[in-house]
Formats: structure tokens, sequence, C-alpha cells
């Protein structure tokens, strides 16, 4: 089958991999890069567990097909460490009890970045309308909203 | 009971969060190993089909085909939790009994392979007539989709108690309703997946689920391997609540493709499989008759319940039972007649869900309103009166051992003003209440129990050992902490090894709600005879009483002079110069009657305790679109005593979600035997801008048995969040509902008969 070679940097890496016209990014994340934070969870769209910054933006990596993000900077959970030093959503995350069984976990995070990224003092209603792309099963969202309202004032 | 405690009740972070917030935690899907090989399943087009012939030759020629199996590869055992409920073979040699159901794998070197050489594989079927709805499944003439069960019935449960035809005759006040609801979806974030790896005559398996030695039971029966030889693994499990209590078609599948092919296999279902082919919850049908006194005391109660069981029996006799038994450990009534029918039709498996028996209680709790209304009382006064305490049995002979009904009846009014706004609800507007209470564990033989291992390493520091189960509840970090307690050793300086067959003895799993009560209670028990060898050889070091020692910190010390101490280390090398290391056991076996069984005796303690909460849900009505909106929403929980009140809180709210906003929003829609709505899409999972503001309350009634007084810590709101918003929309409308959820068109259905009627 014809491949296509595709360069872009994930977290502090640079990488080119040869991949097929129709593959998706979060495929190549969690099959050929080992990047296995993002989760698929519908495989559609629906759901956010995948969720990526990708230039900036969130992304459903299952949504997006790796030729297409030759030349970004992408972002995975696993690139938000700092220095050894969590980021201050995953540290919020953990202080106010946001995390339950833990596969929205990754996707929520990454949606709550970019929106952090953007606009450094959301309003509760801003978080709420933002993180309402993710679907979390387990907590009922009122933690999470929490943990966004406190990694926001530490960031 | 001591009461100051180091840190249980305190909120602390869970042990398992930092490796969620990174991304590191392993789920089954992230697994890999060398080799290995990805499975794919044909599933049945039918709802109701006999197989003639499945070829499997075409399939097996496909370039990177390793293996490829149907019911023919298998031993045709069929499995069932009980000895008169097996009748699932999960790979079939005779006939599909629903769309989607497993009947021939392929495990190839990678999926669009595997994807390729399904589409190979030729099934001959003869198309049966089907049948889809539990009432016409029970008449005579409908297609019969089990011989050995007449009319489709898989389970009768008959509970009589007292004598309800004469109390219903002499009762003040007698009313009779009919109640439908609509089965959920489980909806865990993380859809179904195993991996299974065959080696060397041994079977180990990672997969989400619920109890991993009944899983092993499960498949050494089917698989005619002896247990030893199958060997479940620890892995994080993306959401359960209900939905991986029990085996699954995708295990056997997996571990026969990993047989023959001699190379581990994985199998992830899609979201849309995960749907129509693992379990799905239990439609319901149930009518409840009502016979009160003038003051609102029930007299007696007579029921008939209709579960539609899907195609298989699955946990049918526990299933068909567990909505009457939350119901009457809530309230008091001398005479009661249960009749509950579980009836097959040509519909996917299922199983129990957190809120199973929304039908039966919100119907329950609803009717109960309306009585006490044409009695003068409100739903507060008549709960209040008819709720048990502690001391008093139920119905079916369980002793309430802890009770906080009460309080949580009492907190939760008053949070909401709830008296002074029932009574005059404003236009579409209502509020409404919902209480329930719910077992501890329950009769599951020799597995009701728990044990645990601890040891303590020459560093100090402990390693716990049980076959208790997380499925994202926090029940690991619940153990962390209750072990950190006893010990006095950080919860950072314990590790955990659970949830593995091989290395860890029997447990319920997080399974019957029996987590906290049983398995935290092994674990307390352990530690606390490790304890013992810790302050013997303290006090003897030290030269102080063994009553004076105290541990804390990793350190024991003299609770009168804290300076003298020393490092719980020292202690733990000075035993292992004895050659008595520090090791010991502690299990813990609920008071259970064993003798109850859920058909043939239906009466005896169900579980060692009960947990009891109230909700109240506050909703608005748009009388333009019928669509209800839920500004507050409130709970109150007795879980005994939380032993973290974070995690529990968490508990709470995410049962306000998925079953408080999920009364409006979620249910399966049928056009006969295909599921209309199996993604997330269709399926209206409640999002955070759906979400009330929640207000949760603890009750601590300390349990007496409880490790530090706990009890199930959430269940009780994922039960009760459901009733309270049915009975705050039939404040709201002044009308009683007749199906659930209650969605826009059934809300505007409500509206305009109530219209008509005036």
């Amino acid at each position: 089958m014809k491949t296509m070679k595709v360069t872009f940097q994930v977290n502090s890496d640079k990488v080119t991999l040869q991949v097929k016209p129709y593959e998706t990014l979060l495929e190549t994340l969690r099959e050929r890069l080992a990047l296995t934070g993002a989760k698929e969870a519908c495989g559609m769209g629906s759901c956010g567990a995948c969720t990526v910054v990708v230039d900036g933006i969130p992304m459903r990596s299952c949504l997006v097909l790796t030729p297409e993000v030759n030349g970004a900077v992408i972002t995975t959970v696993e690139g938000l460490k700092q220095d050894d030093r969590l980021h201050p959503l995953q540290e919020a995350f953990m202080e106010k009890g946001a995390v339950q069984c833990g596969f929205c976990t990754s996707g929520m995070i990454m949606t709550a970045k970019a929106l952090l990224d953007r606009n450094k003092k959301p309003t509760k209603k801003e978080i709420i309308t933002t993180i309402s792309s993710n679907i979390c099963r387990c907590t009922g969202y009122k933690k999470i909203v929490e943990a966004v309202e406190a990694a926001a004032k530490r960031t | 009971m001591k009461d100051d405690l180091n840190i249980v009740g305190k909120r602390v972070v869970r042990s398992d969060s930092l490796a969620k917030v990174t991304g590191q935690a392993r789920y089954t899907a992230d697994l890999k190993f060398p080799n290995m090989l990805v499975a794919k399943v044909l599933r049945s087009p039918y709802p109701h089909a006999k197989i003639v012939r499945i070829d499997l030759k075409r399939a097996l020629k496909v370039p990177g085909v390793k293996a490829a199996i149907s019911g023919f590869d298998g031993y045709g055992i069929k499995w069932g939790v009980f000895r008169y409920t097996q009748d699932h073979a999960m790979l079939h040699t005779d006939k599909v009994r629903y769309i989607g159901e497993d009947v021939a794998a392929v495990a190839a070197v990678d999926e669009e392979t595997a994807m390729e050489a399904l589409s190979y594989i030729k099934v001959d079927y003869e198309p049966l007539p089907a049948v889809y709805d539990p009432i016409e499944s029970m008449k005579d003439g409908a297609p019969q989709i089990h011989s050995e069960y007449k009319n489709n019935i898989n389970i009768h449960i008959h509970i009589d108690v007292g004598e309800v035809d004469r109390a219903m005759g002499k009762a003040f006040l007698v009313r009779e309703d009919t109640f439908k609801a609509a089965g959920e979806a489980y909806a865990m974030m993380e859809p179904y997946a195993v991996v299974a790896s065959y080696v060397n005559g041994y079977l180990d398996l990672w997969m989400p689920n619920a109890g991993p030695h009944v899983r092993a039971k499960a498949l050494s029966n089917m698989l005619k391997l002896p247990l030893n030889k199958v060997r479940i693994r620890h892995i994080n499990s993306g959401g359960a609540f209900g939905g991986r209590s029990e085996v699954a078609p995708g295990d056997l599948v997996a571990s026969l493709l990993s047989i023959k092919a001699g190379r581990p296999v994985k199998l992830v279902l899609s979201r849309e499989e995960n749907a129509t082919s693992s379990r799905q919850v239990h439609d319901m049908i149930a009518t409840v008759k009502t016979g009160m006194k003038k003051d609102g005391t029930i007299v007696a109660k007579d029921f008939k319940v209709i579960y539609d069981g899907g195609a298989y029996s699955s946990t049918g006799p526990i299933a068909t039972s567990i909505p009457f038994y939350v119901y009457e450990e809530c309230y008091r009534f001398p005479n009661v007649r249960y009749n509950g029918y579980r009836v097959f039709t040509n519909k996917g498996i299922r199983g129990m869900y957190g809120c199973h028996g929304r039908a039966f209680l919100a119907g329950n709790e609803a009717q109960m309103d309306i009585m006490a209304k044409q009695l003068g009382m409100d739903p507060v006064e008549v709960r209040l009166k008819n709720g048990l305490r502690s001391g008093e049995m139920t119905a079916t002979k369980s002793k309430i051992t802890s009770c906080g009904l009460k309080e949580t009846i009492i907190a939760a009014s008053e949070k909401t003003n709830f008296k002074k706004r029932w009574a005059k609800p404003s236009r579409l507007k209502g509020v409404g209440m919902g209480c329930v209470a719910i077992m501890c564990g329950f009769p599951m033989g020799f597995r009701s129990g728990s044990s645990c291992y601890v040891k303590i390493n020459d560093d100090g520091q402990v390693t716990i050992v049980t076959g208790l189960v997380d499925n994202g509840q926090g029940n690991e970090s619940m153990v962390i902490q209750v072990a950190s307690e006893v010990l006095g050793v950080p919860m950072g300086d314990i590790n955990l090894v659970n949830a593995d067959t091989e290395v860890t003895n029997l447990d319920p799993g997080a399974y019957s709600q029996a987590a906290a009560f049983v398995g935290a209670n092994a674990v307390r028990v352990a530690c606390e005879n490790a304890r013992k060898r810790i302050v013997a050889i303290a006090s003897e070091k030290l030269g102080v009483k063994e009553a004076e020692i105290g541990l804390k910190d990793g350190l024991a010390y003299s609770i009168k002079k804290p300076d003298k101490k020393m490092p719980i280390s020292w202690v733990v090398r000075e035993a292992f110069f004895r050659g008595e290391p520090i090791v010991a056991t502690g299990s813990f076996f609920p008071n259970i009657d064993f003798e109850r069984e859920w058909v043939s005796r239906p009466w005896g303690q169900m579980a060692g305790t009960f947990s009891f909460g109230t909700s109240v849900a506050e909703v608005n009505i748009d009388s333009e679109t019928g669509k209800i909106t839920m500004p507050r929403f409130t709970s109150a929980h007795d879980c005994g005593r939380a032993i973290n009140p974070m995690a529990v809180e968490g508990q709470m709210e995410g049962s306000i979600q998925q079953a408080g906003v999920a009364a409006i929003t979620e249910g399966n829609l049928w056009d006969k035997g295909h599921l209309l709505n199996p993604d997330l899409l269709e399926y209206k999972v409640p999002l955070a801008c759906d979400m009330p503001d929640m207000d949760t309350i603890i009750i601590s009634s300390r349990d007496p048995a409880g490790p530090f007084g706990a009890k199930e810590g959430g269940l009780t709101v994922r039960m009760n969040a459901y009733s309270a918003v049915a009975c705050a929309v039939a404040n709201a409308t002044g009308e009683l509902f007749s199906e659930l959820p209650l969605t826009p068109d059934r809300v505007m259905n409500i509206l305009e008969r109530k219209k008509g009627v005036k």
C-alpha cells in the first residue's frame, strides 16, 4: 500500500513517519508512538477521550488523519509535565478528586489545557461550556469543574 | 469506638490518580505483547436463527490469519451464575438469539487482515420467528427462545409474607398503578477489551472486570482447564456500573483464539459492539398496589414486575429480586406479595445496573406521595412514618443494624425547604424525594467474604495483598487508607497487590456493594494482626506497655512520652533477626444467612449491613417543549462513615448524573431486535452543561461491624436519584407518570392528559 511521509512534533520529540493515508492521529499516537494516554472510547468524535492539542487547538485525534498534521506541534497528556513538575491541571485534578475510572481524564485535561492557554481566567460557565465537549460517566463533572477553576488560579 | 483517627475520614488524594492524570495508567487496550494478534468477531445479523453451518476455511487461508474459531471449537459448556440458569454457551452451535451475538472470530497479525478474514467466514442460517416484547413473549404460541423455559419465563420470584389480601381489604386507602421503564446503557467510557495469552498450559487474561475470581472460575469451566491454569491479572478498569460483573463472550473468544494460535490475542470492542453485545440493562414493567391506613402507615404491598431479560439467564434470579429488596430494606410493611418474572426476548444479554429497579422504585415512591397527599400528609411525613429504623427486621427477615434513614430524610428536606415547596409547587416547577436502602454484600456462598495478606518490608514499608477490585470508584485507595490508619504508615509507603487470581484470595469484588464493608474490613483485620506483632516488639525495645504504644508516620512511640520512639523499620529488622518476619493475614465474613436462596428460600439475613439515603430533585418544565431542566439536586447519604469524604462525594455526584439526570435523557431505543442508539451521539449521557448544582450531605451512622464504621458509599444515590426526579415531575405536573425516562415527548403527553381532564 502507498504510504505518506509525515513529520510533526509531539511533546518534545520531532518524529518522521511513513503512514497510511487513512491512519488516524489516535492510531499513530497509540500504536506507533506508544503514547496511550489518549483513549479510544467511541471512535466517532462524540466523547472527547482522545483529545490532544494540535497547534493550540483541542482536537479529537480519532477524527484527525495523521497526514493532516504534517508540520504541526502536538501536545498529549504525556507531554504536560515540565522538568518533572506536574502541570497545574494535573495537580488540581488529583487534589480535587476529579479522577475516578480515569478513562476520560486525559481528554478532559487536554481540553481544559487548551482553554487555559487561550483564556487564563475563564468563568465557571466558560469552563462548563468547554468541557461539555467531553463525556465523563463517573464524576458528575462537579469536581472536574472545580479542578479547572483551581488550576486557572495557579497558572 | 476510637475517634481520634489519623487519616480515615480525611479528604486524601486517591492513590491511583497520579498514574491517571499523567496518562500512565494502563487499561486493557493499551497492552502490547510480543507476537500479539488482533481479534475480530463475526456477529449474528438475525435476532433468532438456527445455525446450519459455519465454514472458516476461506478465512483461515487469508495471509496473516493465525486462528479462526466458532462454537464448534469450544466445549459447548453453558455458563450461568446458578446451576439452574446455565444456558449461555457464548459461542453457539445450535442457534443465535439476538442481533450482535458472537458467532465466529479470527485472530490475525493486524486489524485490517482480521476484518478481511471475517468477510470470508460463511455462516448458513435458518431464520426463526423472534419476539421482542416480554408480554408477547409470555403468551402461548410465542417463539420459544430456550426449549427448557415454558412461555419464555426464565425466572419467577415469588415472595409472600403475611396476609396481603386481608390487609388490603381492611386498608383505608388502596391504589394500584403500572409503570414502565426502558433499560439503559452502561456506557462505561472504556469499551470492553480483553487480552488473552496462553503459554505453557497457562492462560493469562486481562480485562476490565468486577470480580476476577468468579471470572476465572467461569472460564476454567468453559475451557475445561483447571482453575489454577486460568489467571486473571490486574488491570485498570474504565468504569463498570454493574456491566462487568459476569464473564463476557469476548473472554471466551479471545481465550480460544489464543489457545489455538499459541500467541497472545487482543480483542477490543467498538462502542457500538459494547452496546449491542456486552451487557445491557433490563427494561421493566412494574404494577404496584399499596394499602395504607388513615394515618399513612403502609399495611400491604402487592407487586407484579416483568423484566425484559434479553436472550439469556445472566444474573437472572438476582436481577429479578434486587428492586424489591432495596425497597423492603428501606420501608416497613408487614404484608407483602412480590411476583417478579424475568422473561426471555430476542435482545442482548443483560445484567445488573447501578439504578436497577427504576420503574419499580420510582413508581412506589411517586404512588406513595399521591396517597400521602390524599391523606393530608407530605412525602417527608410518610417516609418518616414508614421508614425502617435501626434494630428492626425487613419483611423477609433481614435485621437492620445501623440506620441513618431518618437523618438523611431530615437533612435533605431541611436543606431544600422541601415541605413548603412540595406543598405549593409553582407552575411547572416541582420537588421530589426518593429514599432507598442498599445491601452491603449479599449471599455469594463462600465467595461472600474477603481475605487479605500483609507483609511489612525491611524498610518499614508495607505490601497488602487482596482480591479487592477497583472499577474506578476508588476502592484501591480506600484500602490503602485503611491500612495506613491501622499501621501508622503513610499511604505513599503502602503498595497494593490486588485483583489477581493467582496471588490474591477470594473477595466478592466490585460487586454487591461489598468493597468497603467486606474487602476493606479484611484489610483492617490483617493490618491489626500485623500491628499487634509490631507493638509487641516495640514495647519490649522501648520498655513501654503494649497498650501505651502508638504507631504514626512510620514510627512506634510511647503515647505517654512521645520522645520514646523508634522507626517501624527497626522493629521489622528485629523481627527478621528472630526469624519471624512481620506477616499477617486477616479476613472478614459478613453475617449473612447462607440458607437464603433467591428463588427457593427468599428470606433470612440478606447482608451484613445496609446503607441508606435520600435524594431531593428540583425540576422546571418547559410547557412548550416538555423539556425538563434541573436547577438543583440534593442528596444525603448514610454510608456509615466516609473513609475518604471526597471520594464518597464523587460517588454521589456521579450517581446524580447517572441516575438523576439520566431519568430525563437515558434509555435504549429498539426497533424489534435492532438497538437504535448504540453510540454516544444517539445515546444521551449527561454532559457538564446538563448537570444541576449539587449538594451532597454525608451522614455517619457508624456501623458496628463496618471498618471504622463504614458501609457502602454511593450506590444508594444511584438508586434513589431516579425516583427523586420522577417524583419531582409528578409534583410539578400534578399527574402520575406511566413511562420512564421522562423525555420531552412523554412530559408533553402528561401535560396534555392533565389539560384533557380539566
